[in-house]
Order: structure tokens, then C-alpha cells, then sequence
């Protein structure tokens, strides 16, 4: 595509985002409060694309290229958020009380299932090729594999439906639900998350082999000042500031970030129209997480989230003239299927994804958000040489 | 009224305004109050605004500037067994939130005060009546009007209250329903749900799981939907003279007691509040509603759309 097309493109892209948002915020509250999760989910999108925000990628750069950039703005994520996190909660709920939770927060219940799930989350982020937000903002890039990866995940979200009722009964109904400051009150729920945070980090830093880079300034003028925000990556740590501060707002003002919320409810009413659901999902509509719901009304919140990132990304893509569409070889869409599939059963039964679940729950002191980060790491160490063997030596992402 | 007029009585209002004493909390008289005095009253230490909304997060994310949060689920009730919340149970709320025998206590909340209204019922029979008011359109005319949110939770010097015990008059069970459908007892009853509901074509409203396993309403009852007590557009109550007509053509004028009931019981607690704080009649909240009535065994119904339960 010519660039001028692309950035006329992007142009008309993002006029239709500022129009939707203004169209939205002129509504009653219910429509306000869609106007800013289209906003908040724009930027998510816009921040993903131009710093390429990845939980599997920048966990494989590090055991595989041993650059550990991508894992510590990750790191960063989670401390900026955690601290924004305990600001807003604090504010609500002066004293961590047991018996009440933060209204929304994801502190999901912690089990064997959620460790599976994650586990399988995890090998389904290295079959795929990148976690559930970052095909979203693929999707924009053309990436061969994305779309295949999301139909998958909807189709893993109906296999979980399939198989919660027993998981259900089994092990997650007597799930404790853990919410780390009952334990250690806010102040040391946050010394113990940072304290986490540093020890990985360091553990990031030894596993390092980068070398030092040349300094490749441009000079500071409008034009280099406009590639370096619209075409260069911007700094790993930028996007790990970026997503912990959007993490807290969207908290703040209209509840955690999560991007599975939309999918789960589109299979779930896809299957339940159907007729493949179970009559029953036991206990599900109880739980904290990415809720997933029959849909009743056309634009959801997480709808519009999810519609103002894949947009805003597919914008910031073509600007960036990083939108390179390839036609997907057999390779790629077995690669998304699979690989989507796991990611949808363990998103289904973790009741969220590395967004919802590990984002959102560390940020709101969950321990089901650190379960979440352990099982689904070691799943993608162990969905890592199934990828080679897919590529067959020629990693693509 | 010329223009002559309204200026004049500007005028005397605005001298009247100047030498006469403030008096806030006593300027609004009856059941209600408007989202503008209260905006001008936020920060009179006798009048104490609680948020009674169902949806989570609601009230934490932007409440009425010193508003206390009630959790309908767990302050209000008792999470055991099915009934309101116990009388120190009630105490308790009260008084951590300072309230003393002289504040003003307005009540509002979400999904069209219904659930403010059912707390406004509790607060009558714990013999809080004279001092509760609901604000008149709840949240959705305070958002409407654009009015400050705030998110900070508020600390309130802890009071010492004595409330009354739990008085029967306003509280319908159902030995009372059945003695009314009995001709027994000589009394009005009133169906507020939708008429799909209250025919029998529905279980339960779109939204809600089905928790009765008979459709249709009790023998007897008039039918007259919670939603025609307001105005639409803004959530409010309709006139005293429109809500008394309303009631009247569906043949419930006051001269005889009146028991209202819905699904749960707090929709029609929005109901029992038009016609026993509004219009002043004897009503009893039937708050065993359809969800015990629905699934009594024996007791008379009447289903006009002839659904059977389970029934293909």
C-alpha cells in the first residue's frame, strides 16, 4: 500500500474514534461511561502497536534472544499499576475488612484449574505466537495468524464452558479467593509486590546477553520528534508505564482492563443459541474476573474496549506503515487455531487472560494473579520448542 | 403571573433570603427531596445522604459528596436466614455513619431508587419515618443535572441512636395475603410487576433467574406496573394528584389498607412508598412476594396466560 494511502488511512481511522467517542460522551451516563471505554480502550491500542506490548514476546525475546527489556517493562506494568491500584482501593475501602472486596476487582479463586488453565494459557501464547491483546493489536498489522488465533480462542472458550461444571464442583467451588491485603494491609501488600517485582527483575537482568546498542539519535526537530511517535518503537518502558497508569484509570473509571470479557460472551451466546451449552454454568456469573454474559445489549463496554483497540492499533499500524498484510500459509492457521483454542480454554477457566487475570489481579493485590503469572510462564518454557518445531526454524511473529 | 410579579416575588425572596436565619434541613417538608436543595445541602451536618445501589462499584466510583455506602445485600438483610437486617444489625449502620435523632436521612441509589426504596421501607419499620426522605429521581436525575460525584469514602463520628423495634404494621406476610385472597380480611392487593409477569406469560423479568415455579399472580390482585408511578425521562414521582388518580382507576383510593408485592419485594417497596409516604395510605410490602407466594403450596392463583412450568 502506497504511504500516502496508509496515512490517509490511519487519518479517517482515527477521525472515526474521535467521532464515536464525542458521539458517546454526549449521551446519559450509561453512554458516557462507553465513551471513555472506547477512549481508554483507543489508547490501549495505540500504546500496545507503537510499543509492541507483549507478554509471550517479550518473555521469549528474553529466553531466547536474552533481551530482557521487554520482560522488565512487563515488570514495570505491574508495579505502576499495583500502585495506582492501591490509591484508588485505598480511597474506597479505608480498611481492607475480610467479608469485602473491591467492587469489580479481578481476585479471582485460586486452585489447581487456575494453575492448569494458566499452564495452557501459556503453552497456547507460544503455538499462537503472542498472548490474546497482542493478536488484537496483530490483527491491525495483518498478521497472518491473528485472526486464526481469535477464532480459535472463541471456539477454546466454548470447550471451557464444555468442561466448567465439573472443573466446578470438582475443585473450584472451595477455591479461597485470596486478596492479599486482608493479610498484609495495603502498605504491605505493595512492599511485598515490589519486592516480588525487583527479584524477578534481577532474575531478568542475569539472563541478559544484550550488548550495548549505538546510540542512533535523530535530531530533535519535528520531524524526528513525529517518527519517533509515529514510526520508531516507542521505549519498552514507556509502553510498561503506559499500561500500569491505563490499568489504574480504567479501574478508577470504569473497571479493570480484562479483553476477554467480549470474546467469552460472544461464544458464550454463540453457543448458547446454539444450544451446546451446558443447561447450567455453576457458580460462574458469582466469580470476579472477565465476566462473561449472554449478550443482551449491542455495545458493551468491553465491546467498545476491544473495538477501540483493534482500531486505534490498525491506525497506528498503518502510520507507522507497519500494516503488511501476508497471505496465511497453511503453517499459520494451524498455528492460530491451536493455539488459539488453549488460549480460550484457559481463559475461560482462569476466568480471564495475562490481561485480566495477571494484570488486573496482581494490580488489585489478587493472588490468583500471581498463580496466573508462574503456571502460564512455565507453560509458554514448555510450549516454546513446540513453536520451533511448528516453524520449522523459521519463527515468524 | 406578569412580569411585574415574578419580580417582585424574586425580589422578596431574595430580601427574605438576606434577614431570615438559614434553616436547611427543615425546608424540605414530605417524603421527598430535590436533587437541587440536596446540592445545596451537602454540607449540613443534619442531614446524612446514604447510596443504596445493587450494582457493584456504582457508589465507589462517584457518590453524592458525603454519602455513606449501604450494601442492599448484606446491610440491609440478614444473609442467613430470609428477612430484613436484624434491629442492631440496623443500629450499627446507623450509627457509624453518626446519625442522631435529629438528622435528616435521604436514601438514594440505582436502577430507578428501588432498591433506596426498600431501605427507605426498613428504615420506617425500625420507626425512622419521620426523619427518612428519598431523593426524588435518584441517581439518574442527579446525573442528569450534571451534579458533583465524589469517590472518597467518608468518616463520621460514631452517634448514639436508639431505634424502635421492628414494627409489624407495614410488613405483609403471607398468612396475611392468604387471609385477604380468603375474603377474611378486607383489604386491597397490588401486583407491581409487568403485565407480562403478572399474566403469567413470564417467570421472571428479562434479566432475573427464574426462582418461582408458578407463573401468575395472586387471586385477586389489581395490577398496576412500579414504572407508571414516575415520570420516565427523569426517574421522579409523578404528582400527588397524578399518583392518587393512577391508583384510583385501578381501584385502590386509600379507603381500604392496601399489601403491595413484586418479585423480591423491593420493587414494590418503590410502590408501598408512593401510596403509604406519598399518599398516605395504609400499605403493607409484602416482601416474601412472588418468589414465596409463587412457590407456596395450595395457595390460589391466577394465571391467564395458562404457562406451565417445565411444560413443553
Amino acid at each position: 500500500m502506497a504511504r500516502s494511502v496508509s496515512i490517509l488511512a490511519a487519518f479517517v481511522l482515527t477521525g472515526a474514534i474521535l467521532l464515536g467517542i464525542l458521539h458517546l460522551s454526549a449521551g446519559d451516563a450509561a453512554s458516557r461511561a462507553l465513551g471513555l471505554s472506547l477512549a481508554l480502550g483507543a489508547v490501549f491500542g495505540a500504546v500496545l502497536q507503537r510499543t509492541r506490548f507483549c507478554f509471550f514476546c517479550h518473555t521469549r525475546d528474553l529466553i531466547e534472544g536474552g533481551d530482557p527489556r521487554g520482560v522488565l517493562s512487563i515488570l514495570l506494568a505491574l508495579a505502576v499499576g499495583t500502585a495506582g491500584y492501591v490509591l484508588v482501593i485505598g480511597a474506597w475501602l479505608p480498611v481492607p475488612l475480610p467479608g469485602r472486596l473491591p467492587p469489580d476487582a479481578h481476585i479471582g479463586p485460586v486452585s489447581v484449574a487456575l494453575a492448569a488453565a494458566a499452564f495452557v494459557f501459556g503453552l497456547g501464547m507460544a503455538v499462537s505466537g503472542s498472548c490474546i491483546s497482542a493478536h488484537l493489536y496483530r490483527l491491525g498489522e495483518g498478521s497472518p495468524t491473528a485472526p486464526f488465533a481469535l477464532l480459535g480462542t472463541t471456539a477454546g472458550f466454548a470447550l471451557g464452558f464444555f468442561t466448567w461444571n465439573s472443573l466446578y464442583l470438582a475443585v473450584i467451588s472451595d477455591a479461597p479467593v485470596v486478596w492479599l491485603p486482608y493479610h498484609l494491609g495495603y502498605a504491605g501488600t505493595l512492599g511485598a509486590t515490589f519486592a516480588a517485582l525487583v527479584l524477578l527483575a534481577l532474575l531478568a537482568l542475569r539472563a541478559s546477553r544484550t550488548t550495548a546498542e549505538p546510540a542512533r539519535s535523530r535530531p530533535l526537530d519535528i520531524s524526528g520528534a513525529a517518527h519517533a511517535i509515529f514510526v520508531a518503537r516507542w521505549p519498552a518502558l514507556v509502553g510498561g508505564v503506559a499500561v500500569g497508569v491505563l490499568s489504574a484509570a480504567s479501574y478508577l473509571r470504569v473497571g479493570p482492563l480484562g479483553v476477554t470479557a467480549e470474546i467469552g460472551s460472544l461464544a458464550r451466546t454463540a453457543a448458547n443459541g446454539a444450544g451446546w451449552l451446558p443447561d447450567t454454568l455453576h457458580g460462574l456469573d458469582s466469580f470476579r474476573g472477565c465476566a462473561t454474559a449472554i449478550q443482551t445489549v449491542l455495545l458493551s463496554e468491553n465491546g467498545v474496549f476491544i473495538a477501540g483497540l483493534a482500531v486505534a492499533s490498525f491506525a497506528a499500524a498503518l502510520a507507522a506503515g507497519q500494516f503488511t498484510p501476508r497471505r496465511p500459509t497453511g503453517r499459520d492457521i494451524f498455528a492460530g487455531l491451536a493455539g488459539g483454542v488453549l488460549m480460550g480454554w484457559g481463559a475461560m477457566t482462569a476466568l480471564g487472560c495475562t490481561v485480566g487475570v495477571l494484570l488486573s489481579g496482581i494490580h488489585a493485590g489478587a493472588l490468583s494473579g500471581w498463580v496466573f503469572l508462574i503456571a502460564s510462564f512455565l507453560g509458554v518454557v514448555a510450549g516454546l520448542p513446540l513453536r520451533r518445531r511448528l516453524a520449522g526454524g523459521r519463527i515468524t511473529h | 403571573m406578569s412580569i411585574s410579579r415574578s419580580i417582585a416575588g424574586v425580589l422578596l425572596a431574595g430580601a427574605l433570603a438576606l434577614f431570615l436565619p438559614a434553616t436547611p434541613a427543615a425546608a424540605q417538608q414530605g417524603p421527598l427531596v430535590d436533587a437541587e436543595w440536596l446540592s445545596k445541602n451537602l454540607d449540613n451536618p443534619k442531614v446524612r445522604v446514604f447510596e443504596v445501589s445493587v450494582d457493584p462499584g456504582v457508589y465507589e466510583r462517584g457518590h453524592i459528596p458525603g454519602a455513606v455506602n449501604i450494601n442492599w445485600h448484606t446491610d440491609l438483610v440478614d444473609t442467613v436466614r430470609r428477612d430484613i437486617a436484624s434491629s442492631a444489625k440496623f443500629k450499627d449502620l446507623l450509627e457509624k455513619a453518626g446519625v442522631t435523632k435529629d438528622t435528616t436521612i435521604v436514601l438514594y441509589g440505582d436502577n430507578n431508587n428501588w432498591f433506596a426504596a426498600w431501605g427507605a421501607w426498613v428504615f420506617n419499620i425500625y420507626g425512622l419515618g419521620d426523619q427518612v426522605k428519598l431523593l426524588d429521581g435518584g441517581r439518574k436525575y442527579w446525573e442528569k443535572l450534571g451534579l458533583p460525584l465524589d469517590t472518597k469514602v467518608p468518616a463520621y463520628a460514631r452517634s448514639d441512636l436508639t431505634v424502635s423495634a421492628a414494627n409489624p404494621q407495614l410488613r405483609a406476610r403471607l398468612a396475611d395475603v392468604l387471609e385477604v385472597v380468603d375474603g377474611k380480611k378486607n383489604a386491597v392487593i397490588v401486583d407491581i410487576r409487568s403485565p407480562d409477569e403478572f399474566s403469567g406469560k413470564l417467570f421472571a423479568p428479562e434479566g432475573s433467574r427464574e426462582l418461582s415455579i408458578r407463573a401468575g399472580h395472586v387471586r385477586g390482585a389489581k395490577n398496576v406496573t412500579w414504572s407508571k408511578a414516575v415520570d420516565p425521562e427523569t426517574g421522579k414521582f409523578k404528582s400527588k394528584e397524578e399518583l392518587k388518580k393512577l391508583y384510583a382507576e385501578a381501584g385502590v383510593d386509600g379507603s381500604k389498607p392496601v399489601i403491595v408485592y413484586c418479585r423480591i419485594g423491593e420493587r414494590s417497596s418503590h410502590t408501598w412508598y408512593a401510596l403509604s409516604r406519598i399518599l398516605g395510605y395504609e400499605v403493607r410490602n409484602y416482601d416474601g412476594s412472588w418468589t414465596e407466594y409463587g412457590n407456596s403450596v395450595g395457595v390460589p392463583i391466577a394465571n391467564v396466560a395458562g404457562t406451565v412450568w417445565q411444560g413443553k
